[in-house]
């Protein structure tokens, strides 16, 4: 019985994270009807420059808040300079074209991003301790509850930011490289599409779901990619079900 | 239209003879990257029947490779088939996972669409590829080793002949891509093309929607496997790599950059795909203003990335398509040879 409550615990952990992620996805799309492929890419390169300034550049002799105050902010500076950046330099240039245009080019920058990445940090394991989780936590709310103007700048650089929040928040619980982060973005599409990609609540329950669900079974099976199977016949159960037709109208 | 197709024939066996000596000089690499690169072109061709014409996404095409490589190697090593014979059963086995796909394509299309074959591509990379219980698929950790097999009855060794292997899989690329010409202008081909620009129209029109799109996700997944099928005969062994989910973005890339709706996009893109990473990782070091530099195979991805985005801004219709259009653009405006009407889509 312990062991399931600890279970519930980590599964309700990823679910707020996954729930965050997709947050990010859907904020995004319903301002400029972009699908983001590369979500997870981008809280994955944040999270790696905190990463890096809380390793490779903090002062030993620092206190350690003051070390990972400077990392989460130096993330979540460059998530916010990264979202301003890819609205300006691309999807400015794409915004009559169709959805689907768009979303195409989002793994164009997923493909960039994570070689990036995996140029500059190699394909090492990487471990944050997990003191880093409560701090960022205040930060997320506020960002979530700021109401979205329709301009495709600001919802782009509150979705990087967002998207580097649960980059950052995930790390304690894994041991993440450059592609696991990457592919955050299937269990966050999968949760964006319980709220149809258009209801921020219906989100957010879909994150903790699916936390749940990706959870449980590894109790039972001891199987890397056994979650994964959970995330895709969540999506194709919630796909069935529901009316695709409606996804057609939230992208304007 | 028969001067047509003879026409079409005759490029194909000219484009055949070429292709077909231009290893023959280099080093055991090259004829290594010339194989993987007609592999990949299946790939990619697959994208030009489904996306191109058909209209539909497909996120997880080197899943489809895969199956073919997996399950031809599974034939080649336990059941020591000729290799033809088990490049058919991959084939096959491909076929019928791409019309497993298909079925919630009939329900998704756009952007869901892509969502979902996500989601599959990512299964099969991290689970069914990787897991304990799918190694009678594939072999394990170590994956199948193919060394001693025949194909057509004559000895074939993946080490020794892998120009054979090259020539077969070459003559076959030429064949299905000569039929993908060809199924542009037929019946079903018109069929694809009505569902690709919209599907309600087409329906309307009397269109079987779903015996059509079925069948576009099996011929797709059909043409990735038998590409993907030849793999453990050209590299001797199958694992994982290769066929994982950032294979299927790379394809998709690819292919729209280099023009999804053009069939010999697919071959450039093959030839892009298999001979530059490893020109540039090969001849991509150095010292420049007396600093050691090193090019890896991440700056190849990092400017499909960045291409990728530049093309779709710039020129929508893809390498191949831009190309086209100017040369058809000259012709036109020179009025010599024919003087054919610009024609697009």
């Amino acid at each position: 019985m312990a062991a399931f409550a600890a279970y519930t615990i980590i599964g309700l952990s990823l679910g707020g994270i996954f729930s965050l992620a997709a947050l990010g996805i859907v904020l995004i799309y319903r301002t400029t009807g972009v699908l983001n492929f590369a979500h997870g890419a981008m809280g994955m390169f944040s999270t790696f420059i905190a990463w890096q300034v809380f390793y490779g550049w903090s002062h030993p002799f620092w206190p350690g808040w003051l070390s990972t105050l400077l990392a989460v902010i130096a993330g979540l500076v460059f998530a916010a300079a990264m979202g301003l950046f890819l609205e300006f330099a691309v999807f400015r240039w794409v915004r009559t074209r169709e959805p689907v245009v768009k979303a195409v080019i989002t793994i164009g920058v997923l493909l960039a991003l994570q070689s990036a990445a995996s140029l500059i940090w190699k394909n090492n394991q990487y471990h944050l301790p997990i003191y880093l989780a409560p701090q960022t936590a205040t930060i997320t709310i506020s960002d979530v509850g700021v109401p979205v103007g329709r301009v495709g700048a600001v919802s782009w650089m509150l979705g990087s930011l967002v998207a580097a929040v649960a980059g950052i928040l995930i790390t304690p619980f894994i041991n993440f490289d450059t592609t696991s982060l990457t592919l955050l973005i299937i269990d966050a599409l999968a949760a964006a599409l319980i709220g149809g990609l258009v209801s921020l609540p219906l989100t957010v329950l879909g994150g903790f779901i699916l936390g749940l669900l990706e959870t449980y079974p590894t109790i039972w099976i001891q199987s890397l990619g056994f979650p994964r199977l959970v995330a895709l016949l969540v999506i194709l159960a919630v796909l069935v079900v529901r009316n695709p037709r409606g996804f057609a109208v939230a992208a304007k | 239209m028969t001067s047509r197709l003879i026409f079409r024939v005759l490029m194909a066996l000219v484009a055949f003879a070429v292709l077909a000596r231009i290893p023959v000089g280099f080093d055991v690499g090259f004829k290594f990257d010339a194989g993987l690169a007609v592999i990949w072109a299946f790939a990619l061709l697959s994208l030009v029947l489904l996306t191109g014409y058909v209209g539909q996404i497909s996120l997880c095409q080197a899943t489809f490779a895969g199956i073919g490589a997996y399950t031809a190697g599974m034939m080649s090593a336990t059941f020591h088939v000729d290799y033809i014979v088990a490049v058919a059963a991959g084939v096959a086995a491909a076929f019928v996972l791409g019309l497993l796909v298909g079925l919630p394509a009939l329900r998704l299309h756009g952007i869901t669409l892509a969502i979902v074959t996500l989601g599959i591509a990512l299964v099969f990379d991290r689970y069914v590829f990787q897991d304990h219980a799918f190694e009678w698929l594939t072999g394990g950790t170590g994956g199948w080793r193919v060394g001693q097999t025949s194909m057509f009855g004559l000895q074939m060794d993946s080490s020794k002949h892998l120009m054979g292997a090259y020539v077969v899989l070459l003559a076959l690329f030429c064949v299905v891509a000569l039929l993908m010409v060809n199924l542009h202008e037929s019946g079903a081909g018109r069929r694809f093309r009505a569902i690709r620009d919209s599907e309600l129209a087409a329906a309307t029109m009397g269109v079987n929607l779903t015996r059509y799109k079925l069948l576009a996700f099996g011929m797709s997944a059909a043409i990735a496997g038998m590409g993907g099928a030849f793999y453990p005969l050209v590299a001797g062994s199958v694992s994982p790599q290769p066929f994982w989910l950032f294979t299927s973005l790379q394809f998709a890339a690819i292919a729209v950059l280099m023009g999804v709706r053009y069939v010999p996009a697919a071959a450039l893109g093959g030839a892009f795909m298999a001979f530059v990473p490893d020109v540039l990782t090969r001849y991509g070091h150095g010292t420049l203003f007396g600093r050691p530099y090193e090019i890896s195979y991440d700056w190849f991805q990092i400017a499909v990335g960045v291409l990728l985005i530049v093309q779709l801004i710039t020129l929508p219709d893809g390498v191949w398509g831009d190309l086209r259009q100017r040369v058809l653009h000259m012709r036109s405006a020179v009025g010599g040879l024919g003087g054919r009407k610009v024609k697009v889509a």
